[in-house]
């Protein structure tokens, strides 16, 4: 028996171009980006090394969503971001209120948000030692919406209680692959016949003192200012290092029986996942793409698609020295026969909204989903000189009508992780 | 939504626990954790915070001094500054589990999958903080560039603060000390965590895209602001006890406990071995009232508790459903765990069926239901099979069966240990 075909029937998703997928979609297709002059809060001007961001800008949020209970209670950033574009899913999804239940949530969220500021509570009476009175009485001053008084899991378990899930519920902790993985986990339990609705996705907001410090002090974040704002720029040869975003995205996904029974229409259909480890260093990828070739020839064969099929591949492309170049080395070696990596379209969206972190597999993801259904492929801003390590087709400066057939996306992350999901077109007459 | 192997015809390769291993508040190894259930010598001891005092919060399952640095002494010297103690324990117990399985990852020519579980210990640490940040206050404010420097630059600190030890860090370093580059997955947190990271595990074994999981979970909540929320939920005690008793009358509330617990996952079709603890169901749901109940009764149930008599009255009417024999439980031993609670818990009842005995409940005299049979003392029974049933604080549940099953005989692929 034929596993159930899997395709994608919502998206959602919150990035520095605004709280709506149509928006995203429509201001990359124009070539635009949304990274701008940023600090953390917290700091003199100029004081902080890493200059440029592409934070979430609270003013576009539409009205229509300004009483969401995301936006009310102590959440974390990422929290809300993730809520705000899990809701957009479930609502583009059509999904009737009856079927909320069945729905399993697969959620990343990366690093917790914290203040400096709520560190030091506890220790306000200049105790080295403070006791437990003196702990608790503080601790009730922590501010609620940092993550002090937050679980890592609590985007996924909002999102659960929101729809009433009866599970699965699982958070998901990959770095900057996590959503990529709850987004794989979530396609093969549905494959495997264990769901029929999934929603899955991260968010995620690095821009905070502590954790954009720590990406600054590992050489990852880009100090440079010269290049203002066009400072993204993967694959290129002035690249400098990651452009940090915020945000979250998440889709929803399901049965094609279940979907077709509803009425519902798939955007696109998700066709395979494959994971790796680079066991190789905890902060940087391994230089020859080892690991990230096996990620994607693992999606591929998952996926029962041959390499020479592929039209897209939506690269994980951080704009770091270490990435692009690994990343290009992995393409060649995936696509090796007859020089397909030479037919292939690249793109990488991190040049237009920035890395989110944790969530980035799920708006890319949403990308390549859009770029399947409209034929269009997204383009690498930026990319002025090109790197001599890395000689694909990038889709430099401009969206390019394409036909897209079959997408891969890619995700790496800290620790060794790869991960890249296989998508195709939706074809009602495929089997 | 419960996920039952025996629902799917296709699917029905029994997923063999050929490893286990333990760093826990009962010591090193998974025959510690059992000497320790046996004697019905709890872990538990004193509170020993550097960073605050207290008489209300006054017990913890602590992984001990010793075995701290033993663990840390066993790191690569290379891993060593990306390895926050959690992490060291996970490291400690993948390396038990895997030579009771028998393997040496790069030498068996095995295709092995790694799943973790983090606790909450990537929350950011007062205990790490505390010392920098009085360090680098300047007047009423913080140097915060001198702080991101002295934590990152210098290590000036606990390497947890590397970004939080990253949310994947024992994912990391297992997979660097192992060369592991197969299949992943890593999970955050609690029941969910570890039910998510066997889920992957056990499919992906299934699926016969590998040959080994090494499924591990660590984490400790050994922190100021933690253990105020764990208090202010009712998770713990904060009236000064120093025993954690579930399911007793005289349950005064939880105690917070640490450490790590690390299972080899195999196809048992794959093993030489005449018999196998196998994992033949998992189940999850977010609420306890939804599990299934257990298919022809339980003889071992190994269950969480919460050492509120009210509480655990009620969870005895959840019990009940499972039409128990005999009734376990490990947080008594090691206090309740943020990064492992279902893999010790699976490492307990592996051993009572390997043993063939029923483990007492540490610290157990007068029971909240006493039409239950809750364990006081060890003693030996025949069992053929044990069930897990994990309850957590924020409703999530799971349920784990484990069989003593005997190799197929259809068995082919056979590897010999």
């Amino acid at each position: 028996m034929n596993p159930p075909r899997i395709v994608i029937t919502g998206l959602g998703a919150v990035t520095g171009f605004g709280f709506e997928w149509q928006g995203l979609w429509s201001d990359m297709l124009r070539g635009r980006h949304c990274i701008r002059p940023w600090q953390p809060e917290g700091v003199s001007e100029g004081s902080f090394p890493v200059r440029y961001a592409a934070p979430v800008d609270w003013q576009r949020l539409p009205a229509y969503l300004r009483s969401h209970p995301a936006l009310a209670g102590e959440l974390e950033r990422r929290t809300r971001f993730g809520w705000l574009a899990a809701s957009q899913a479930l609502a583009d999804s059509r999904l009737g209120y009856a079927h909320w239940r069945d729905v399993a949530v697969l959620a990343a969220s990366g690093a917790p948000q914290h203040s400096l500021d709520d560190m030091q509570l506890a220790f306000a009476d200049g105790e080295t030692a403070p006791s437990w009175k003196s702990v608790m009485r503080h601790a009730a001053s922590v501010r609620g919406d940092a993550s002090l008084r937050q679980s890592s899991d609590r985007l996924a378990r909002v999102i659960a209680d929101e729809l009433g899930s009866a599970g699965p519920v699982m958070n998901a902790s990959s770095a900057c692959a996590g959503a990529a993985q709850a987004i794989g986990n979530a396609f093969h339990m549905l494959r495997r016949g264990e769901c029929e609705l999934a929603l899955a996705g991260g968010a995620d907001s690095v821009l905070n003192l502590d954790t954009l410090g720590a990406l600054y002090l590992l050489g990852a974040a880009s100090t440079e200012t010269r290049r203002g704002e066009a400072l993204c720029r993967p694959f290129d040869a002035g690249r400098s290092g990651l452009v940090a975003g915020e945000g979250g995205g998440f889709l929803m996904l399901e049965t094609l029986e279940h979907a077709l029974a509803r009425g519902a229409k798939p955007y696109a259909e998700i066709l395979g996942y494959g994971s790796s480890l680079d066991g190789y260093r905890l902060t940087a990828p391994e230089p020859e793409g080892r690991g990230a070739s096996e990620a994607m020839a693992a999606a591929l064969d998952d996926a029962g698609i041959a390499p020479e099929r592929v039209d897209l591949v939506n690269a994980h492309g951080t704009s770091t020295p270490l990435n692009d170049r690994a990343e290009t080395l992995a393409i060649k070696r995936v696509f090796a026969r007859d020089q397909h990596y030479r037919q292939l379209s690249v793109a990488a969206n991190k040049s237009q909204f920035g890395h989110l972190i944790a969530a980035a597999g799920a708006p890319e993801l949403l990308v390549s989903a859009l770029c399947c259904r409209e034929d269009w492929v997204t383009p690498t801003l930026n990319l002025d000189e090109p790197d001599p390590d890395c000689d694909l087709d990038y889709t430099a400066h401009k969206a390019r009508h394409r036909r897209v057939d079959i997408a891969l996306s890619n995700s790496f992350g800290f620790g060794g992780l790869n991960t890249a999901l296989v998508l195709g077109k939706y074809r009602s007459d495929a089997s | 939504m419960s996920f039952s192997f025996a629902r799917r015809p296709q699917a029905q390769a029994a997923i063999a626990l050929a490893g286990a291993g333990c760093v826990l508040a009962t010591g090193i190894g998974s025959a510690a954790l059992w000497e320790a259930a046996c004697a019905g010598r709890s872990g538990i001891g004193p509170l020993q915070a550097k960073h605050f005092r207290s008489r209300r919060i006054a017990a913890f399952g602590h992984v001990g001094e010793a075995e701290q640095e033993h663990c840390r002494a066993a790191l690569p010297a290379h891993l060593l500054r990306y390895a926050p103690p959690p992490v060291a324990w996970g490291l400690a117990a993948v390396r038990q589990a895997l030579a009771e399985a028998g393997l040496e990852p790069q030498a068996s020519g095995l295709r092995f999958g790694l799943y973790t579980s983090q606790g909450g210990y990537t929350h950011p640490s007062l205990d790490a903080y505390a010392e920098l940040l009085h360090e680098c206050r300047a007047g009423n404010e913080l140097d915060a560039r001198r702080l991101a420097a002295r934590v990152l630059q210098e290590r000036a600190l606990d390497p947890f603060l590397v970004l939080k030890s990253l949310s994947n860090g024992l994912l990391g370093i297992v997979s660097l000390a192992y060369k592991l580059e197969g299949p992943c997955g890593a999970y955050m947190q609690g029941v969910a965590g570890n039910h998510a990271a066997l889920r992957e595990a056990c499919a992906a074994l299934r699926e016969r895209r590998i040959d080994a999981a090494i499924v591990v979970a660590a984490g400790s909540e050994l922190d100021a602001l933690a253990l105020a929320d764990l208090a202010r939920a009712g998770v713990i005690a904060a009236d000064g006890a120093t025993d954690f008793r579930p399911f007793d009358r005289a349950g005064r509330g939880g105690i917070a406990g640490e450490g790590a617990a690390a299972l080899v996952l195999r196809r048992q079709a794959d093993l030489a071995a005449p018999e196998a603890v196998c994992l033949t169901e998992l189940h999850a749901q977010a609420q306890l009232r939804g599990l299934a109940s257990a298919q022809g009764g339980c003889e071992l149930l190994i269950a969480s508790g919460w050492a509120r008599p009210e509480a655990d009255r009620r969870l005895a009417g959840s019990l009940a459903r499972f039409a128990p024999r005999h009734i376990g439980n490990s947080q008594a031993l090691t206090g309740i765990l943020s990064g492992a609670p279902s893999l010790a818990d699976l490492v307990l009842a592996r051993q009572a069926l390997q043993a063939q005995r029923v483990p007492g409940i540490a610290g157990l005299q007068e029971p909240v239901s006493p039409d239950l049979p809750f364990a006081r003392a060890s003693r030996d029974a025949p069992l053929r099979q044990a069930q897990v049933l994990n309850v957590e604080g924020n409703g999530f549940a799971a349920c784990y069966r484990l069989e003593r099953l005997p190799a197929p005989a259809h068995s082919t692929n056979r590897i010999t240990l």
